[in-house]
Order: C-alpha cells, then sequence, then structure tokens
C-alpha cells in the first residue's frame, strides 16, 4: 500500500523495519480489540455523555436513526398492557403486550449505551409480566429484575455491547402463554456510527396464535393450549393482525428507493420463510447479526430471533412479504404488502403481448 | 420493624364478628409446583376456610375497628399507595360502590389481610392450604376442566365492577369462587422461590422459572397454577392489587 521510492536506500532501510513492527503491532492491536466482528467490548467503561429518552414507536414505524457519536445512557420505560383487539375481521382476541400494540414498542439504541430500563405493568393488568431483551448480558435477559406485578414497576440497566437486532419478550411462567398472547417486539443496537443510510425503514413481527374457534370465528376467541402445544396455529400474522399491512395499510415505497425492513419473529412456536415476492433482498444481516448476505430470495427468521433485509425499489408494483411456508399466508394471514408507486421501468420489467 | 408491627397487631382488641361462615377442607397431600429433592409432598391436616373472599362490607369493620389500618393512616411499609384506593374515604366504600359492597376486598397489602385475619382469630392460608383446598372438583360446572375455567378467566381482562362473592361456582368443600374472581393472598407467598436445588439450582432460576425453570414442574402442561406461582412470585407485603383479596383459615 504504501510506495517506497526506489530512490532513497537509505530511507527505505530506516522505513521497513518500522512498517514491519507497526504493521505487527495494527495486527495485535486488531485480534485483541476485535474478537468477533462489530462486538466491541472496550466501550464496556467508556464515559458516558449525557442522557437521552429513546424514541419509542408502534409497528410499522421504526425511530429516526441515532444521530449522536458516543454512548449514552438511555431511559426506556415500556407498560404492559392486556387488552382485547381484532385479531381478524370477525375475531377478537385478549392481547398480552408490550405498550398496547402487537408488536410491542421498536427500541433502537447505539452500541456502548447504557440502557436504563424501567417495565410498568399497568393497574387493571390481570397477571404479573417481565422481560427478557435477547440484547442484555444478564440474568434471564432481564427478567430476573423484572417480575412485575399488576400496578407495580421494576427497574434496570444493562450495557448494550453487541450492535444486532434482537427480540425481547416476557418471560414470566409459563412463558409459552405470555408469548402466545403477543408480548414480544424488537431493540436494535446500532452499530458504532450506525446503519447505512436508507429511504425507508419499517418494522414486522411474525407471530403464530391459537384460539378456541377456527380461523375468523366470530366473537372472542379465548386461548388453545391443545393446538399451542401441537404447534398447529390458527393464525400467522405481521403485527398481530389479519391485514394488518396490507391494502390501504400497506407499507409505501417510491421507485428508486431503498427500503429497509427490521423483520423479527416472536414464535411461539413456527420459524418464519421470509419472502418478498417480486422482490429481491439485496442485503440481508442474518439473522439481525452484523454479517451480511447479498442478492437473497428467502431467509429464515427463527422464532425469537430477526433480521433485517434492504430491497432497492426498481418497478412500481406491490410487493406480498410473506412466510414462504405458503400454507401459512394463503390460509392464516402472514402477508405484508409494499405499495411502490412510480413510473415503469422496462427495462427492468415489462409485460408482453402475447 | 416487623417484629414490632406484630406486637401491636396482638395486641389489638378482639372483636369477633359473627357470621362469616367457614367450611372444613379435609386432610390431604400437597404436591408442590416445583420438584426439588427438598420439596416432598406435604401433609396437610384438617382446616377450616372462609367460604367465600373477605368482602369490602366485611373489610370496612376491620377497619373501622383498627384505625392505623384507615386509608389515611397505614405505615406505608404495610401498604402501599394503592391501598383500598377504590374506596371513596377511610370510612366509605362509598354511595357509587354499592355494587361492590358484597364483592371482594381489593387494594389490600398482605400485612392488611393478615392483620384482618389475626382479628378474627384466623391466619391466611398457606400455599399447600390454599392450593388443596382449590383443587376440589367444582359443582355445577358448564366447563369440560377447572384448569380450561380457569385459563379462560385468566385471560380476560379484570371486569369494570368486581362481581360479588359466590358469582362464580362452589366447589364440593363448599368454598365459593376459589378461582374466577380475583386473586388471593397466601400466607407464604414468595417462598415457594427459597427453597435451594441441591444440585446447584440457584433461587433465581426458580423464581423466572423460564424455559429452563420448567424442568423441575410438576405438570407443564398445567398452565393455570404456571401462572398462579408466577404472580405470588412477583409480589411484594405491602402490594395492593386490583385483583388481589384474600380469605382467612383456621387450623
Amino acid at each position: 500500500m504504501i510506495q517506497i521510492s526506489k530512490k532513497e536506500p537509505r530511507l527505505k532501510r530506516a522505513i521497513l523495519p518500522a512498517l514491519l513492527l507497526l504493521s505487527f503491532t495494527f495486527l495485535m492491536f486488531s485480534c485483541k480489540t476485535n474478537p468477533g466482528n462489530n462486538a466491541d467490548e472496550s466501550k464496556i467503561d467508556t464515559a458516558l455523555t449525557g442522557t437521552v429518552t429513546a424514541e419509542l414507536t408502534t409497528a410499522p414505524n421504526v425511530p429516526k436513526p441515532l444521530t449522536y457519536t458516543s454512548p449514552k445512557k438511555v431511559m426506556v420505560t415500556l407498560e404492559t398492557i392486556e387488552k382485547v383487539m381484532p385479531i381478524s375481521d370477525s375475531s377478537e382476541y385478549t392481547f398480552w403486550t408490550f405498550g398496547g400494540h402487537v408488536p410491542g414498542n421498536f427500541i433502537r439504541v447505539r452500541q456502548g449505551d447504557l440502557v436504563d430500563f424501567t417495565l410498568k405493568n399497568a393497574p387493571d393488568s390481570k397477571m404479573s409480566h417481565s422481560i427478557d431483551l435477547h440484547a442484555v448480558i444478564g440474568p434471564g435477559g432481564g427478567a430476573d429484575a423484572t417480575a412485575t406485578a399488576p400496578g407495580q414497576s421494576t427497574h434496570f440497566q444493562f450495557r448494550a455491547l453487541h450492535p444486532g437486532l434482537y427480540v425481547y419478550h416476557c418471560a414470566t411462567g409459563p412463558v409459552p402463554l405470555h408469548i402466545a398472547n403477543g408480548m414480544y417486539g424488537l431493540i436494535l443496537v446500532e452499530p458504532q456510527g450506525g446503519l447505512p443510510k436508507v429511504d425507508r425503514e419499517y418494522y414486522l413481527m411474525q407471530g403464530d396464535f391459537y384460539t378456541k374457534g377456527k380461523y375468523n370465528a366470530p366473537g372472542l376467541q379465548d386461548f388453545d393450549e391443545t393446538k399451542a402445544l401441537a404447534e398447529n396455529p390458527d393464525y400467522v400474522l405481521f403485527n398481530g393482525k389479519v391485514r394488518s399491512t396490507t391494502g390501504p395499510n400497506a407499507l409505501q415505497a417510491k421507485v428508486g428507493e431503498t427500503v429497509r425492513l427490521f423483520v423479527g419473529n416472536g414464535g411461539p412456536n413456527l420459524v418464519s420463510s421470509f419472502h418478498p415476492i417480486g422482490q429481491i433482498f439485496t442485503k440481508v444481516y442474518m439473522e439481525g447479526g452484523t454479517e451480511v448476505n447479498h442478492d437473497v430470495q428467502t431467509t429464515l427468521i427463527p422464532a425469537g430471533g430477526a433480521a433485517i433485509v434492504e430491497m432497492k425499489m426498481h418497478v412500481p408494483e406491490v410487493i406480498n412479504l410473506v412466510d414462504h411456508s405458503i400454507f401459512r399466508a394463503f390460509n392464516k394471514g402472514a402477508i405484508a404488502q409494499i405499495k411502490v408507486t412510480g413510473a415503469e421501468n422496462p427495462s427492468v420489467y415489462q409485460k408482453l403481448k402475447p | 420493624m416487623i417484629t414490632t408491627f406484630f406486637c401491636a397487631a396482638n395486641a389489638q382488641k378482639k372483636v369477633v364478628i359473627s357470621g362469616d361462615k367457614m367450611v372444613t377442607v379435609p386432610s390431604g397431600k400437597y404436591h408442590p409446583f416445583f420438584i426439588t429433592p427438598n420439596n416432598k409432598p406435604i401433609p396437610v391436616p384438617a382446616f377450616k376456610m372462609d367460604e367465600t373472599a373477605v368482602t369490602n362490607a366485611e373489610f370496612l369493620e376491620f377497619v373501622k375497628a383498627n384505625p392505623e389500618w384507615r386509608r389515611s393512616k397505614v405505615n406505608r411499609l404495610f401498604a402501599d399507595t394503592n391501598y383500598l384506593r377504590h374506596w371513596q374515604s377511610d370510612l366509605s366504600i362509598g354511595e357509587r360502590n354499592k355494587k361492590i359492597y358484597n364483592s371482594p376486598v381489593v387494594n389490600v397489602s398482605w400485612f392488611a389481610a393478615e392483620a384482618y385475619c389475626k382479628w378474627k382469630n384466623k391466619k391466611l392460608p398457606t400455599i399447600a392450604q390454599w392450593e388443596i383446598a382449590s383443587k376440589a372438583a367444582p359443582k355445577n360446572f358448564k366447563y369440560k376442566s377447572l384448569t380450561e375455567f380457569i385459563l379462560d378467566w385468566y385471560t380476560k381482562p379484570n371486569p369494570k365492577v368486581l362481581p360479588n362473592v359466590k358469582s362464580t361456582y362452589q366447589n364440593e368443600y363448599g368454598l365459593y369462587d376459589m378461582n374466577g374472581l380475583i386473586w388471593e393472598w397466601t400466607f407464604n407467598f414468595n417462598s415457594f422461590i427459597g427453597s435451594r436445588d441441591s444440585r446447584g439450582n440457584d433461587e433465581d432460576e426458580l423464581k423466572n422459572f423460564c424455559a429452563g425453570g420448567a424442568l423441575n414442574v410438576a405438570d407443564k402442561s398445567d398452565y393455570a397454577a404456571f401462572l398462579r406461582f408466577s404472580y405470588r412470585g412477583s409480589l411484594k407485603g405491602n402490594y395492593c392489587i386490583a385483583n388481589l383479596g384474600f380469605r382467612c383459615v383456621k387450623n
């Protein structure tokens, strides 16, 4: 990389050993501080530069990218709320939620931040709740500190050591029931310097639901423990409701834009084969981590896992985002949509006459 | 502090109000929810238990007789700020609240519940006593199973107006509403987290009993019991909660 002029042999003799030493030191240094990609644990003791309150959003919205460059103390408060909401056009379900929606509020922090976390349980909750954030290194991912009775609150703090997109969920026994009722959401730990800029960001989260009545059976539906144990859901949904993100509620984008989706899978049971019909993921941050794959048709999102995917919009179309275990999309609700508007682009796609 | 409190409670006048009916729960064996080498089935001798949960009207008598348990006077160590918050004032449930005179009293702390029972020459049931009493088969029941009934109740939000006692079902011991109306305090509500497992399970693991903790659970499909134990595990003695009341027992 560094050119050394042949005309200066004396200088060359002096510089070479220095360069060798330098590169060796550099190697040592990088091994020491960079054990696994972006996992920079040297930030543990970094002094904090002020306190901010995290912006929390409801799906499909994502908090704005963070603009600060040095670690801060970030205040986050989530409230667990039990609430009857429609699960389909004719059916209602008693959802247990973080923030009154399924999935729960999206949390966005930066690697190195110290997160000061308060969990509140609404006074009229029937149940105790807690939270396990997969971004936490500590007992139970926070669950140990957050068993929260109705009307009470609990409090703990953690350092966001590793960048990535992480699931959080309730971890109160029986955990499967709390998750099956909708108690999950996503927390993004941005890497140092943030993610590359894109035109739009959205939040989707898949979950499977088990009801006494069949798909779309009228009225308030009770949880069905037998179906849940058999892993045989009536509903497989994005963002907690049939057609939550289709038709008039579809995500919007324009030709020429790049769209980033933060996609989680709450489960409790099913693994998602996440696929965009009529599109290709230009980037997939696999399993929500730092490794990026390119040009992907379908990416696997495990229960209790996530992925960040990006697409470049080339033509006007409606992109159906599905779980390609396709009966789930066809019969159980697992479809979301992006409506792309703008000028036709025949060099990429055109329909021809027979 | 707690010792002082109990001494004070013992020194109180013991006024027994007649009319609160108790029924006999026959002796039995309680199988602990968590299986550990130290958690063996516990023999429980026969005992008497209040037929219903203590009502607002009954608790008002207690508060009248024991000024230190009035809402404005209670020691915050023994009852948090939600104590009796659904009442109109210290000594009035309120005209608006007529419908709940005979509903279970809620928003009462463990300390308040225990003091009430003492005042009646009774005590709070242990977890073993409560669980044995609630296991009795229901009479005139339209549900397939008790667990299903409980789960259905657990998964519905609290009603706007808490129904009166005797509004759900009676079990074969003659007890009303053991499930389906409110949660109930037990004497040792959080003691189940205290028994350390000799294999090195610490109490935190038992407290969470997340997926891993479920390994030690006697009946993993008994989701109703799971919810009950989770609820108890999140409590502290001074908590006052809108769906948590109590009933008393006598040995």
